[in-house]
């Protein structure tokens, strides 16, 4: 894989990601990570859901000095002092000073709010020229508005953003070198935010977690502001790409649910639950799964894996796992899921966000459905432009009329 | 957080019950109230049929990301958290 983001022009058309087909589940297997890392792949629902919360199982050995190399890229998820790379009461200790914010009660309480943000967008949109650009003026700026408004970043500026999101979940995208310096000024902007809500704080998150880890006493300063950038991230790159490629879907396949989708949020949410299950957020090329490190030797779906082996939880083969889930997702588009799916993981680590995800991607549809019930793609799916070269894939641009 | 309930052992105790479909297995409950949830398989379970540690076990519910924790008064039947 080239590291010259020109040389990844695509030479042919990718498909959208609804149509990637799962592997099919089996008992786990020996394979390698891009650097040669032999790793466990495990795919079967059941095992994914034991490596995410089998406590012998864990991301901070990943980061240990005896660990080996996992991507030939370096991202902002390497980070020892992530809320991601912690464990045990270390990450107990970090996570409670923002689980209240994301429980459903709390995320139920800006409902109306991100309501008003899409109503807002659609307005906008349909009073634009036309054809226009989905991602541009909706997909993107709906999850930034959402999470700069929790955490009290109305003055941010969206260039800024927009760089240091290309580059925290890069892999051929930019070089190393790229990659290190927007951490770098990412790292800045956080610690400087950091030290001003503790100077004077407001009602936001980042008051709010700054303050708990304070009174903790044991959260660290780097922890901390890793933990704020980290949400700034993770606050809007997945959900602009989850979005994006329901779109997609949406807007080409899965056209014939369009105007169902404007019924009811109620139909909304089920049609959001079974995108998040079954469209990927992007290919598995360069992490083949969530990764973890065993701290012994651990039984996985009857294979031994033997203390320090590194073990990948394929969540969208889990997802598609035909002992769980129908086989035709998109037959289904609008039944509940069931068994709780693993696109936010499970355990320790299961996405703090998912509440507020999920109701961002069911008002998204819902409210864009019901505004304009027309909507349609002007570009076909082989020409639709990705964005590559990151973690995700999502579409770069969507450009639409009505 | 718990301000304006009534102290631990004055109502005669609190049931927790745990939606094991719902669990996502994060561990935090565990953490909040050891005496009163644990995992197993990955997901939580009481301990106890009944207890007293309404700070604990309040905690708990409150912090659970799935909403699948729930705390009962035993007489009245009250929900006490979330």
């Amino acid at each position: 894989m080239s590291l010259d983001p020109s040389d990844a022009a695509p030479t042919e058309a990718l498909i959208p990601l609804h149509c990637r087909q799962a592997a099919r589940p089996g008992p786990p297997e020996l394979t390698t990570l891009l650097t040669g890392t032999p790793v466990y792949l495990v795919r079967r629902h059941a095992d994914v859901r034991q490596v995410l919360t089998d406590p012998r199982l864990g991301r901070a050995p990943l980061y240990a000095a005896d660990a080996p190399p996992l991507t030939p890229y370096p991202n902002l998820l390497d980070d020892p002092d992530g809320l991601l790379n912690l464990d045990g009461q270390e990450h107990q200790r970090l996570r409670r000073t923002v689980q209240r914010a994301f429980t459903p009660r709390a995320i139920a309480r800006w409902r109306p709010w991100v309501a008003s943000v899409v109503e807002d967008l659609v307005s906008r949109l349909s009073d634009a020229a036309r054809p226009a650009d989905l991602i541009t003026a909706f997909a993107r700026p709906l999850p930034v508005a959402v999470i700069s408004r929790l955490m009290g970043l109305d003055t941010l500026d969206l260039k800024r953003l927009a760089y240091w999101s290309d580059h925290a979940l890069s892999t051929s995208a930019h070089t190393p070198e790229q990659v290190r310096e927007a951490i770098v000024d990412f790292l800045a902007f956080g610690t400087a935010l950091v030290a001003k809500r503790r100077a004077e704080p407001g009602d936001d998150l980042v008051s709010s977690l700054v303050l708990a880890a304070d009174e903790d006493g044991e959260v660290t300063e780097q922890q901390i502001v890793r933990l704020v950038i980290g949400l700034v991230v993770a606050g809007h790159e997945t959900t602009m790409t989850s979005l994006g490629n329901a779109l997609v879907y949406l807007l080409t396949d899965g056209r014939d649910a369009w105007e169902r989708l404007a019924g009811s949020e109620e139909e909304a949410a089920a049609a959001a639950e079974q995108l998040l299950r079954s469209v990927p957020l992007g290919e598995n090329e360069v992490l083949p799964g969530l990764l973890r490190r065993a701290k012994e030797d651990v039984e996985i779906g009857g294979v031994l894996v033997p203390a320090g082996s590194v073990v990948a939880a394929d969540h969208f083969a889990a997802n598609h796992d035909p002992e769980v889930y129908p086989a035709d997702w998109q037959g289904g588009l609008f039944d509940p899921v069931g068994t709780p799916h693993l696109t936010f993981g499970a355990g320790p680590h299961h996405c703090l966000g998912a509440w507020l995800a999920r109701m961002e991607l069911e008002l998204a549809l819902h409210r864009l459905a019901r505004r304009l019930p027309g909507l349609r793609l002007t570009v076909p799916v082989a020409e639709i432009e990705w964005r590559r070269g990151l973690l995700t894939r999502s579409p770069q641009t969507l450009p639409a009329t009505w | 957080m718990s301000a304006g309930f009534a102290g631990p052992g004055e109502h005669g105790g609190l049931t927790v019950s745990v939606d094991r479909t719902r669990c996502a297995g994060t561990g935090l409950c565990a953490a909040s109230a050891p005496d009163d949830l644990a995992l197993s398989d990955g997901r939580a379970r009481p301990l106890r049929e009944r207890t007293d540690a309404l700070d604990e076990v309040v905690e708990a519910a409150e912090l659970c990301p799935m909403e699948a924790i729930t705390v009962r008064r035993v007489a009245t039947g009250e929900q006490l958290a979330p």
